[in-house]
């Protein structure tokens, strides 16, 4: 019977410490563990034994950090290790029947990005080797475990899925705040890994069985897969120079049986444990009867630490982020202008949207890139869950492999091609989908056979795996104006869709407006009765604050929101709602000294009015630039400071954001008085002194192409050269990146553009940036602008 | 967590300039923010140390320092405590969050965030010198990789030899840089309460003209 048999018939239990029994053998601060399985192999071998005899199911390798950035400094490689470890645990088990020996697999040890630097596919790679030795070797299963990072536990699940079939187990360690030291939270882990599909999950580390109780209730109450738990001996005291735990073996019995009678069905102990408490555990826990866990059907979406739950009570998802008639977002786009549509998230996020749809879907850009690119951006500030938009299968295959969470894909239909190409995806990813009511045939006219067609696609769904609360029906919503007769069907449709399937429900909500006037009106009301027959997580705009309103009155009037109370504190406090506004000293509202002020708000409003009067350029030129300079003046005279500055480029950034949007309406006409690179070099994620540089000299005029931080020289080099760029702006804070932006320096001048170098950063100077070949050193913004009027000339703008 | 307003300044290169109310208020609030967001945490390892005129060796653990400046630093002590601190991940989030939306914002609040690590390290320094007064010693002040000539090439051995990882989640990159950013790694010496250390300051530093951070009096520590 294999190990995946045994989890529906009976507990396991795991061995105990490896590191702390190495410890006490001799193993020093600092060492790598893993060494000992060459050097002691006669130790390791005592401690699986220790454990087998204290009635151990499964030992676990000595392989925690055999991975090949912790073992590059030895001489052994990955291989060598993990094929030894399996070894010795093969012998310790010898002939005995029915034990089981689990690679262990721990953290890589460096984070992966965004917090990191360590790119996904890396850390996919690195899990690969350890996973491939694992197999061959012959272990019996894989143990991830001690992970804090839920992307990190994503990588290393794909490697072992991908390169393995043995039964995978993963658990994360908690701190005190009940989440990882990354954020997730035991809900989204759950949610996380359970849709990757590993064989249990769980926790271990983080504190003693007494404490890590809270944790292993949240797990229960979210899990449908056999739970694994392995705390450590108690919390750790330091006693005289050694860290010693603070339970003993028969309290650690007593805890462990509680957490197993809470229905885990994998037990086994961590830091701190031997076999002693492995033998008392075993001893108290073995009675408590064996429990299949139950289903429990949740709809969810996942970020790497905000889950959202579908169906207790309205989500919004929100829709701007979508170039389709929308000319703004269409030209970010083609620009490459991740800016504008980080705002746009983030707008949303703070107007209510639980969770975002991400459509980059123009025929001119490079989809895949776009939505991988746009995907980490998002995932890298803010923390609602996303939703994949897209037609290409592809994309969605690389956007849900790279995604950190569970996202749901925006969408299957009920065409057979479609979810023969989608579902897998959506199966292997653990995603929510969502299913378009429409055919080969096209979308039908009755309620009847839509609900017909949302049948068609759930029971495919279950053919391929996916379970039901995986699936939301978009029963499609078409325009009033075009095909009044059927709007009435497609509420008709949500209402019977949730009635027969019980399934979760979308809907494009604006689209029923198109083409009438008023369409607030419009669709403020078709969203009321959507919701009125279920309708669980419209797709709209959250900055159309109509379409919120009514839906902080349905939670209301459907019970939802108990007591009325997020609905009082929404609008029992705008009645005398006084909020904080910049205060302005300027008699009279004179363009300049507002942005000498720095009042953002101020600008925006003056700007607006000034347009009326005078062309864009023309204030462009004789108020901004010269209001600037005045400002560049007084930092270096140091009369103002940092903050201070930065107020004022963002007061101008904000004035010619007004500017922009009407030479865009005007025709297309564009500011620009050349390209500018500017990148943190790679190795370095050190970027807000880039930024700063990046907003004063996009407020003189230049176009920036910012490449961000931790950027490979490769990238800078084929950009600057595709693009034609004359001038690099390079950034670095350490002195360990220094030497990566010489590197990059020497390949951009080996490459033969024609293009100047500008450097800045912390530890850098002018003896330094010429030691590495810079053409010129940037001490502050207001330098890099001089060096950029040099390069690039400061003529008039360019349109 | 205190976080002095002035410290904040001073990161953020002050010069008595005049400050109006607005950015007096937004100061107010960044650091009201910083409080909330950041996760204190620490661990503090105590060794006893062996030296020569080269190498300073921890013992019971693979730790070997190098560099006359770290030997300098621990000339008195045959004890020495490393501790890592740091902020965690949220406040890292919350910065470059307001670096897409209000980029004033995001430095004030990067400014404050490197006053709380440091505010920590106070803190933290507190608890070891707890430690070495039980043993009726004192402590030198704290000494950072990157000080001088003390590498940060040492960060992923301390880093290893504390479990930074697994007890706070402290991982630094190839390059050596910490991540979560606002994290610190530091030496503390136990000394004999009666020799008294003479301490630099700014002055002397080789980077006084430049540095935009120098105190007035004293020295900054770095």
């Amino acid at each position: 019977m294999g190990i995946k048999d045994i989890l529906k018939t009976k507990r396991l239990f795991f061995d105990g410490a490896m590191g702390t029994q190495l410890q006490k053998r001799g193993l020093c601060a600092g060492d790598i563990p893993e060494i000992y399985n060459f050097t002691h192999p006669e130790i390791i071998t005592e401690i699986h034994q220790n454990y087998i005899q204290a009635g151990a199911d499964i030992i676990t390798t000595n392989t925690f950090g055999a991975n090949e950035l912790k073992l590059e400094k030895t001489t052994y490689t990955v291989e060598n290790v993990i094929t030894k470890a399996v070894n010795v645990a093969k012998d310790s088990i010898k002939d005995m029947k029915d034990k089981y020996i689990a690679l262990d697999i721990g953290p890589i040890g460096q984070l992966l990005e965004p917090i990191g630097t360590l790119s996904f596919d890396r850390a996919y790679e690195i899990f690969k080797r350890q996973v491939k030795a694992g197999a061959k070797a012959g272990c019996d299963l894989i143990l991830i475990e001690t992970l804090s990072d839920i992307y990190e536990a994503k990588a290393a699940v794909l490697a072992a899925k991908e390169n393995s079939d043995l039964p995978i187990f993963c658990t994360m360690t908690y701190d005190d705040t009940g989440r990882t030291f990354t954020g997730t939270d035991p809900l989204t882990m759950v949610m996380v890994l359970e849709g990757l599909g590993v064989d249990a999950l769980g926790v271990n580390c983080s504190f003693g069985p007494k404490e890590i109780l809270p944790i292993v209730e949240e797990i229960i109450k979210y899990a449908s897969i056999p739970i694994m738990v392995q705390p450590n001996a108690g919390l750790p005291k330091v006693d005289r120079g050694k860290t010693v735990y603070d339970i003993d073996p028969c309290e650690f019995a007593f805890y462990a049986k509680k957490i197993a009678e809470n229905g885990v069905n994998i037990i086994g102990g961590c830091c701190g444990t031997d076999e002693l408490f492995i033998k008392a555990m075993i001893e108290v826990v073995k009675p408590v009867p064996f429990v299949i866990p139950n289903k429990k059907h949740i709809t969810a979406a996942c970020s790497a630490n905000q889950t959202v739950v579908l169906g207790n009570e309205v989500k919004i998802i929100g829709e701007r982020i979508n170039p389709t008639g929308n000319k703004k977002l269409k030209e970010a786009l083609r620009n490459y202008h991740m800016d504008y549509i980080l705002n746009e998230a983030i707008l949303q996020m703070e107007a209510g949207a639980d969770v975002l749809d991400v459509n980059v879907g123009l025929p001119e850009i490079d989809e895949q890139k776009t939505m991988i690119h746009l995907i980490k951006e998002i995932q890298s500030i803010i923390h609602i869950p996303l939703q994949i938009d897209s037609t290409n299968k592809e994309v969605i295959e690389a956007a849900a492999r790279i995604y950190n969470g569970k996202p749901i894909i925006n969408s299957v239909n009920g065409k057979e091609q479609v979810m023969k190409e989608i579902f897998p995806i959506v199966k292997k990813y653990g995603a929510c989908v969502i299913g378009l009511t429409l055919d080969e045939e096209g979308i039908p006219k009755k309620a009847e056979e839509r609900v017909k067609i949302a049948q068609k696609i759930i029971r495919t769904a279950q053919d391929y795996g996916i379970p039901k609360e995986n699936i939301m029906i978009d029963c499609l919503v078409l325009t009033a104006s075009a095909q009044q007769s059927e709007v009435m069907e497609t509420i008709k449709a949500v209402g019977m869709v949730k009635e027969k399937y019980n399934v979760k429900t979308s809907l494009g909500v604006s689209n029923v407006s198109f083409g009438l006037p008023d369409r607030q009106l419009l669709n403020q009301t078709f969203l009321a009765m959507g919701l009125t027959q279920g309708l669980d997580a419209p797709i709209l705009n959250p900055l159309d604050q109509g379409m919120i309103n009514t839906i902080h009155a349905f939670k209301v009037l459907s019970n939802q929101d108990k007591e009325a109370k997020k609905y009082l504190q929404e609008y029992e406090n705008r009645k005398g709602e006084k909020r904080i506004i910049e205060k302005v000293h300027v008699h009279e509202k004179d363009l300049k000294a507002i942005i000498i002020q720095g009042l953002k708000d101020e600008a925006t409003k003056e700007v607006t009015k000034l347009l009326e009067t005078i062309e864009p350029l023309k204030i462009v030129d004789e108020y901004l630039i010269p209001a600037l300079d005045m400002v560049g003046i007084k930092f270096e005279k140091g009369d103002i400071f940092l903050p201070q500055l930065i107020q004022s480029a963002e007061t101008v950034k904000n004035a010619f954001g007004v500017i922009k949007d009407k030479m865009l309406q005007d025709g297309d006409c564009k500011i620009s008085k050349g390209k500018i690179i500017l990148a943190t070099v790679k190795g370095d994620i050190h970027d807000i002194g880039k930024n700063i540089v990046k907003t004063i000299l996009e407020n003189y005029g230049f176009e920036v192409v910012d490449l961000g931080k931790d950027v490979p020289i490769e990238t800078i080099v084929n950009t600057t050269k595709e693009q034609g760029v004359r001038l690099v702006g390079l950034s670095a804070l350490m002195t360990t990146t220094v030497k990566s932006m010489e590197e990059t320096i020497t390949a951009l001048k080996e490459s033969g553009i024609e293009c100047k170098i500008f450097v800045g950063g912390a530890v850098l100077n002018q003896e330094y940036a010429d030691m590495i070949q810079a053409d010129y050193y940037a001490k502050d913004a207001q330098v890099a602008v001089e060096i950029a009027k040099t390069v690039l000339g400061s003529s008039s703008i360019d349109i | 967590m205190h976080i002095h307003k002035d410290e904040v300044l001073r990161y953020l290169g002050y010069r008595h300039q005049n400050i109006d109310e607005n950015l007096d208020r937004l100061m107010d609030t960044c650091i009201e923010e910083t409080k909330q967001c950041v996760q204190c945490k620490y661990v503090i390892k105590v060794f006893d140390i062996e030296k020569d005129d080269k190498h300073i060796e921890l013992l019971g653990s693979r730790l070997i320092f190098r560099g006359k400046d770290i030997i300098n630093h621990l000339q008195d002590s045959n004890t020495c405590a490393i501790m890592v601190v740091t902020l965690g991940n949220h406040i890292e989030n919350k910065i470059k969050l307001y670096e897409k939306t209000n980029l004033t914002k995001a430095v004030i609040l990067d400014a404050c965030a490197t006053t709380a690590v440091e505010s920590l390290c106070d803190e933290v320094q507190k608890e070891i010198e707890k430690q070495a007064n039980s043993r009726n010693l004192g402590i030198t002040h704290r000494y950072s990789p990157g000080y001088g000539d003390f590498s940060i090439d040492i960060q992923p051995m301390i880093l290893d030899t504390l479990e930074a990882y697994k007890k706070i989640g402290l991982t630094c990159t190839k390059e050596k840089i910490l991540i979560p950013r606002k994290s610190v790694t530091a030496i503390i010496g136990f000394k004999d309460n009666n020799i008294t250390t003479k301490y630099s300051s700014c002055k002397e530093c080789s980077k006084y003209r430049d540095c935009t951070f120098k105190r007035e009096e004293n020295f900054c520590g770095n």
